[in-house]
């Protein structure tokens, strides 16, 4: 970065020597010989975009028909619609998905926020960052990584979890195979993934909170609770709501990698969702076109959540989704 | 005044037993964080007669033996897919960040006409996935089925990404382009010679971003690839230790016979490969500390 603000610098003294800079900038509109090199530069990536992005959005119409082994397709209408909800799995996928969802928002949510306050309250920065970097890591790890340890750690017989239980006196219980428990692993795991890193973007919204307010807060003889419930957490309110209303945005999206990971024949019943759904009769059973029109309904809805979390979010506190 | 304030430098009591309380907390989360993967990897370097029984709170080896991990790095599967998830994931980053960059700068550029266009064009791909059977057709069409490139190319230009970059293109100081520009140096040369180079902070930041994302990619490369020979060592790790695969990772004919690998104990094979695929993460933590909560922070909200 030295060598960035050097060069910069330079260039900015030797411009002085340059009147016609000063003119050239917010001058006349340019030229589309200026552009073209630029419209050259984006290109591939347009194409990539056309081809992998905008061509499945085409394709989407295929919820609309009846795939043939021969082409063309059937038009259809509505009809695989109606087949979808009339199928009694199809209302168990989306009660499991909002479930699963509902209990991430309130058991997951606000766990990197007290983490953030916890962190906070370390003084010493090498201990701070040391701690930082140990809990950010599970954050970097695939879900068949996570779900390989959690397997490992509940294991009944020989994992930690089994082995504290049995300490403790209890019977141990494979709780990646029990299906009135396999939910709060999806919820505990995705904490143990990332709580930590997820308190990033609140300690950053804790540190820019103007210092002064906590001295004066110190000369006003404020205790530790004092000073987060009037300073701290009333300056990272906005934080919270803008992550808050985008989580709310993803509500239908709960998380295929991670639960295709912890599925297993004896829990898939209690969190099928709807990503799962799609992959297993689309992909699995080769029924295409039930597949696509699950798969737009959810396409549809959760546009529709992004959007308004999107414009909720920038309404609130000035700062959308992008 | 400044005694007072002394005074209330020195903690009282019950300000010390918070203190303590507030770090042991922060302890507890570091250690059910770390203690996981120490005990594997504790699991993978004991000596294999000891490994039943081992104890899933231990972090310390019980012997000393590299047997497993000898007889994983050995194994075809395993040298196989550490080769194509090294080779896809670098593909993925070179195309991905180069890509990006190209499109990124223009796209920085305030005045382009039809930028603002551009910018909702690759926005509704964020907001409208149309999901996993649409992308299946399309992968059929291209003949990409059973392909690594299906793989390598998905979301090659990570549009999350693309908006990060464009941020930090963004702050790139005018006076160098337009000086450059008074020189007559052409567009590309512009960007090749001062834009990329001052940004280099940020390519690393999104080929870091890249990296993580295609290291740990699984899904795709599980419903495509068919042959054995073409997965990444995260379908391989995910066959053996979620689908409990022994036959996936040890062969038929020493599954069969219970002869070489098959002998260790699959705990203990579980835990290495589970360590393998983690390591080249941790080989380029540092940097992912080191570049990764910026470009968040730019990114404002997606992690």
């Amino acid at each position: 970065m030295a060598v960035t603000e050097i060069t910069s610098s330079r260039i900015a003294a030797a411009s002085g020597n340059v009147p016609g800079i000063r003119l050239q900038r917010g001058g006349p509109a340019r030229g589309w010989r200026h552009w073209l090199p630029f419209y050259a530069m984006l290109t591939p990536g347009l194409i990539f975009f056309i081809i992998w992005h905008y061509v499945p959005i085409w394709q989407v119409q295929m919820a609309f028909e009846t795939v043939r082994i021969i082409p063309p397709n059937l038009w259809v209408g509505l009809k695989n619609f109606q087949l979808l909800f009339s199928s009694p799995v199809f209302y168990q996928v989306i009660l499991n998905t909002l479930i699963i969802s509902g209990m991430k928002l309130c058991f997951v949510f606000p766990v990197p926020i007290v983490v953030a306050l916890l962190l906070n309250e370390v003084r010493g920065s090498g201990l701070r960052k040391w701690i930082q970097s140990a809990i950010y890591l599970p954050h970097f790890l695939s879900w068949v990584v996570i779900a390989g340890v959690f397997i490992a750690l509940l294991s009944p017989s020989d994992g930690a979890v089994g082995q504290i239980a049995q300490a403790l006196g209890f019977h141990p219980v494979n709780y990646m195979t029990n299906t009135g428990s396999i939910r709060w692993m999806l919820v505990l795991s995705e904490n143990w993934r990332s709580a930590g890193w997820d308190s990033l973007l609140y300690l950053a919204a804790i540190i820019a909170i103007d210092p002064a307010l906590y001295d004066a807060a110190d000369i006003d003889g404020a205790n530790r609770w004092q000073k987060i419930r009037y300073i701290t957490l009333p300056g990272i309110a906005p934080t919270i709501a803008t992550l808050f209303i985008l989580n709310m945005g993803m509500f239908l999206s709960a998380d295929l990698d991670q639960v295709i990971n912890f599925q297993n024949d004896v829990n898939s019943s209690t969190i099928d969702i709807i990503d799962t759904y799609v992959y297993r009769i689309g992909l699995q059973t080769g029924e295409y076109a039930l597949a696509t029109s699950a798969g737009l309904f959810k396409a549809v809805l959760g546009m529709g959540l992004v959007l308004i979390a999107h414009f909720v979010a920038k309404r609130l506190t000035g700062r959308g989704l992008w | 005044m400044a005694e007072a304030f002394s005074a209330r430098a020195a903690k009282t009591p019950m300000e010390r037993i918070e203190s303590v309380l507030i770090l042991s907390t922060l302890l507890l989360l570091v250690v059910v964080t770390v203690q996981p993967l120490l005990n594997l990897l504790a699991l993978s370097l004991s000596d294999p007669s000891k490994v039943p029984g081992f104890s899933g709170l231990s972090v310390i080896p019980d012997g000393f033996s590299l047997d497993v991990w000898t007889l994983l790095l050995q194994h075809p599967y395993v040298q196989r897919g550490l080769f194509n998830s090294i080779w896809m994931t670098a593909a993925s980053v070179t195309i991905g960040t180069v890509g990006t960059a190209l499109m990124a700068w223009p796209l920085s550029r305030r005045e382009l006409p039809l930028r603002r266009t551009i910018f909702i064009f690759v926005l509704i791909t964020i907001v409208f996935e149309p999901g996993i059977i649409p992308d299946y057709f399309l992968m059929k069409q291209l003949g990409l089925l059973n392909n690594q490139w299906s793989v390598i190319l998905y979301k090659a230009i990570n549009a999350w990404y693309l908006i990060i970059l464009v941020r930090f293109f963004e702050e790139i100081p005018e006076e160098l382009i337009e000086s450059a520009q008074l020189d007559g140096a052409s567009q590309f040369r512009i960007f090749w010679s001062i834009v990329l180079p001052l940004a280099r902070p940020a390519l690393a930041t999104i080929a870091l971003f890249y990296l993580v994302f295609h290291w740990n990619e699984f899904f795709r490369s599980m419903i495509y690839l068919n042959d054995q020979s073409k997965w990444p060592l995260q379908v391989v790790l995910r066959q053996f230790v979620i689908g409990g695969d022994k036959v996936a990772i040890v062969g038929e004919n020493a599954a069969n016979n219970n002869i070489g690998i098959a002998q260790i104990d699959i705990r203990a094979l579980k835990a290495g490969m589970i360590l393998l695929t983690i390591l080249p993460i941790l080989a380029v933590y540092p940097l992912i500390l080191r570049y990764f909560t910026k470009g968040t922070m730019v990114g404002a909200v997606k992690g």
